[in-house]
């Protein structure tokens, strides 16, 4: 069977690494948090100790111990690995949040998921489209002075860490100019709802972030879209499109555009993590409610659940992603689907 | 082989006469450079030829003699730091349907105005056809794009036009839908073959299309080329470094060295008597596939570089006749008949003149 349908097997190989690779990354971070030298518990009670002068009781023990049961806290590393695992992957709870003590942790998520998706989704895909006709149209014509140009600022930009082109942002805009606010998803003054002033005020408010991802993005991919498209010049099927008679326009849409296509998107999946990671900082920066937010507030008091979560949701996200194109590739790609069934 | 003036006269004759009638492409004093760090590359460097109606011309010279870089020239696809130095490339055609002929200087038209000439007047089979086709397109995509392009034929009749065309190189219609890597090099060549003639275009210019096949693929292929020719009614172009190729196919000869033509002629004049010392050369070369294993005996010497050809005669160090005349001047491509030419100072009055006695063999 599996050697009669290569393209299965090929399938079956892509969806056991991706099962395996998520696994292995979740482990790897479960137990490092683990074993940091403190928990939520033990850091609350901590606090509590040193704010209200509360002394060591007995009291305090139990209610400490209370709650580590509830954050699954209790018992030796591997038991507490193998309650947290049947808990996550068979019962599909994340257990209770300590930033928001009792709500469970994927409540918390699922709030803040549509503003890291919407921010994150929009910008990328905006950068990923800007950046590929900006590359296409620097690598076409890569012996003008525009293209020259092009090339220089987008390495300049790409040199560039995200915090400080949002930090600019932030304060010349935002402060500065006064144009656009910096802080927070939308305008206290309107409820959350699918109403206009609601809508306009999310977007005004996502301008800035979404600009700082853009520019700190673009840069990559006009780069990577005008040395594939230079590449891609001296090939040989190029120069016979053009001794077709095609016209330049078409030999780019149908020869450059399409055969660049591949990498890029390829690219687009690979580079998710990294954009994520960078996310985390805008959205700190700009206190945007989104996952980056959460767990910037969940690292500071040790709440793994909510640690945990947010990563969890993170590798899995970009897990996919690949994944789908891996899956895709012997559909889109035609080479592939030869390579797999011939091996 | 002996090659003698002496025996020139008693070769037969052929009628070659030029006339203007038959002209469809005329090459003069084209010069084709590159710009590089260490100067000027001199690559095709005052060649002159025309190219009559239905015939097979064939270009013929070693490797890097520049064969490539003219007909690239003509089809206008010389790429930067690649230019046009100078020279003419007139080329006659029907421009308007049957509207009478029109000749047109190829180097002189903007990209725009040469776009329309392109496969539809003039076309194209590159050299290297294993990489000439797009590797995430269907055959039968990158043979109508060229057919919709120009003209306007429906999609249907382009398709039509198409299978009909893989049909005469003797493929099947199931490889249409296939994709470039699923061919063979035989079968690939033979798609840009189709390609090349899906338009009925005046003349065909075919860049060593059988080279890299192995020989029985190549006399499938050639023949192919021939019945397509007869058919179609067309003027090719036939470019290779291969004479036992060219004394299959062509009907005249242009014999190429270090970016000039240094003889012209029928191929039968060109087996049977060639003139120019390098054309000498070149023919003791094929290696004799009557007899096994032949040691092939090629022109002694290396071919020079496009950066610096050499004084005088191009072909001087190389060559055994050469006195000092050659090393000065530059001998011009100079008809020593009708529709015969040759560029080497052994045929003006003036070698023997200054070397009575005749030093030739
Ligand atoms: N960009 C370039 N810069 C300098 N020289 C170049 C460049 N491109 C090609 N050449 C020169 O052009 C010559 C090759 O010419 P061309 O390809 O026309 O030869 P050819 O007769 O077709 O040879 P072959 O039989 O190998 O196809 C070589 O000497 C090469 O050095
Ligand atoms: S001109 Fe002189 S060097 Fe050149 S081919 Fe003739 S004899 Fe030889
Ligand atoms: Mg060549």
């Amino acid at each position: 069977m599996l050697k009669r349908h290569p393209i299965f097997a090929y399938y079956l190989r892509k969806l056991i690494t991706y099962v395996f690779t998520i696994w292995g990354a979740f482990t790897i971070t479960f137990f490092l948090f683990r074993l940091l030298p403190s928990n939520p518990v033990d850091a609350w009670v901590k606090t509590l100790e040193r704010q209200y002068a509360v002394q060591q009781s007995s009291s305090v023990a139990n209610t400490a111990a209370y709650y580590k049961e509830q954050f699954g806290l209790n018992g030796t590393l591997g038991e507490q690995y193998v309650r947290y695992m049947y808990q996550v992957f068979v019962k599909g709870n994340l257990g209770p949040s300590f930033v928001n003590y009792p709500d469970p942790v994927q409540t918390l998520i699922m709030k803040r998921l549509p503003w890291t998706i919407g921010l994150l989704g929009t910008s990328v895909i905006l950068s990923w489209v800007a950046g590929i006709v900006i590359g296409l149209l620097a690598g076409w014509f890569r012996e003008t002075r525009f293209s020259g140009a092009i090339t220089n600022i987008a390495i300049s930009l790409s040199q560039i860490p995200a915090y400080l082109i949002a930090l600019l942002l932030v304060l010349v805009v935002g402060y500065g100019l006064k144009w656009l606010p910096t802080r927070g998803a939308w305008d206290a003054q309107y409820s959350i709802g699918f109403t206009l002033p609601f809508i306009l005020s999310v977007l005004q408010h996502a301008i800035l972030p979404a600009t700082a991802i853009v520019i700190v993005s673009v840069a990559g991919w006009i780069l990577t879209t005008r040395s594939l498209i230079i590449t891609l010049l001296g090939e040989d099927y190029l120069l016979y499109a053009e001794a077709k008679g095609l016209k330049p326009w078409n030999i780019m849409r149908r020869y450059a555009l399409r055969n660049i296509m591949l990498p890029q998107a390829t690219g687009l999946a690979l580079t998710l993590g990294a954009v994520m990671n960078g996310q985390l900082l805008i959205e700190l920066l700009f206190v945007y409610p989104g996952l980056g937010d959460l767990l910037n507030l969940a690292i500071n008091v040790y709440d793994f659940n909510t640690v945990l979560g947010v990563i969890l949701i993170s590798i899995v996200s970009v897990m996919t992603a690949s994944l789908l194109i891996d899956l895709a590739l012997p559909l889109i790609d035609p080479r592939i689907r030869t390579q797999i069934q011939s091996t | 082989m002996n090659s003698t003036k002496a025996n020139t006269p008693a070769r037969p004759q052929q009628k070659v006469a030029p006339d203007s009638e038959r002209r469809l492409l005329q090459i003069k004093d084209t010069r084709v450079w590159y710009t590089t760090v260490a100067g000027e590359a001199k690559v095709v460097d005052g060649v002159n030829v025309t190219i009559n109606r239905n015939e097979v011309f064939g270009l013929a010279g070693e490797s890097g003699c520049g064969k490539s870089t003219l007909v690239e020239g003509v089809l206008r696809l010389i790429k930067s730091p690649g230019y046009i130095k100078s020279g003419q490339a007139l080329f006659t055609y029907p421009k308007d349907g049957n509207a009478g002929e029109t000749t047109v200087n190829l180097f002189e038209l903007g990209l725009g105005e040469i776009r329309p000439l392109r496969w539809q007047h003039i076309a194209y089979v590159p050299q290297g056809a294993m990489n000439s086709l797009n590797p995430v397109m269907r055959i039968s995509d990158q043979i109508t794009d060229a057919i919709l392009e120009h003209g306007n034929s429906t999609k249907a009749d382009a398709t039509k036009n198409m299978l009909h065309r893989l049909e005469m190189v003797g493929l099947p219609p199931s490889v249409a839908r296939m994709y470039p890597h699923e061919l063979s090099g035989g079968m690939k060549q033979r798609v840009t073959i189709a390609a090349a003639v899906t338009l009925r275009p005046e003349l065909l210019i075919a860049d060593e299309p059988t080279t890299a096949l192995d020989v029985n693929v190549q006399r499938v292929i050639l023949q192919e080329l021939l019945d397509i020719r007869k058919e179609l009614n067309l003027t090719i172009v036939y470019v290779s470094h291969d004479m036992a190729v060219h004394a299959e196919l062509a009907d005249r000869l242009g014999i190429m060295y270090a970016g000039a033509m240094m003889e012209v002629g029928t191929t039968s004049q060109i087996f049977k008597d060639p003139l120019h010392p390098y054309t000498q050369g070149l023919i003791r070369s094929i290696p004799d596939i009557s007899k096994e294993r032949v040691r092939v005996e090629g022109i002694p010497g290396l071919a020079p570089s496009p950066l610096a050809w050499p004084t005088g005669c191009r072909f001087h160090p190389r060559c055994q006749f050469a006195k000092d005349v050659c090393r000065r001047v530059e001998p011009l491509l100079t008809e020593t008949k009708p529709g015969r030419q040759v560029a080497c100072h052994i045929y003006t009055d003036a070698w023997n003149e200054k070397s009575p006695g005749g030093t030739v063999q």
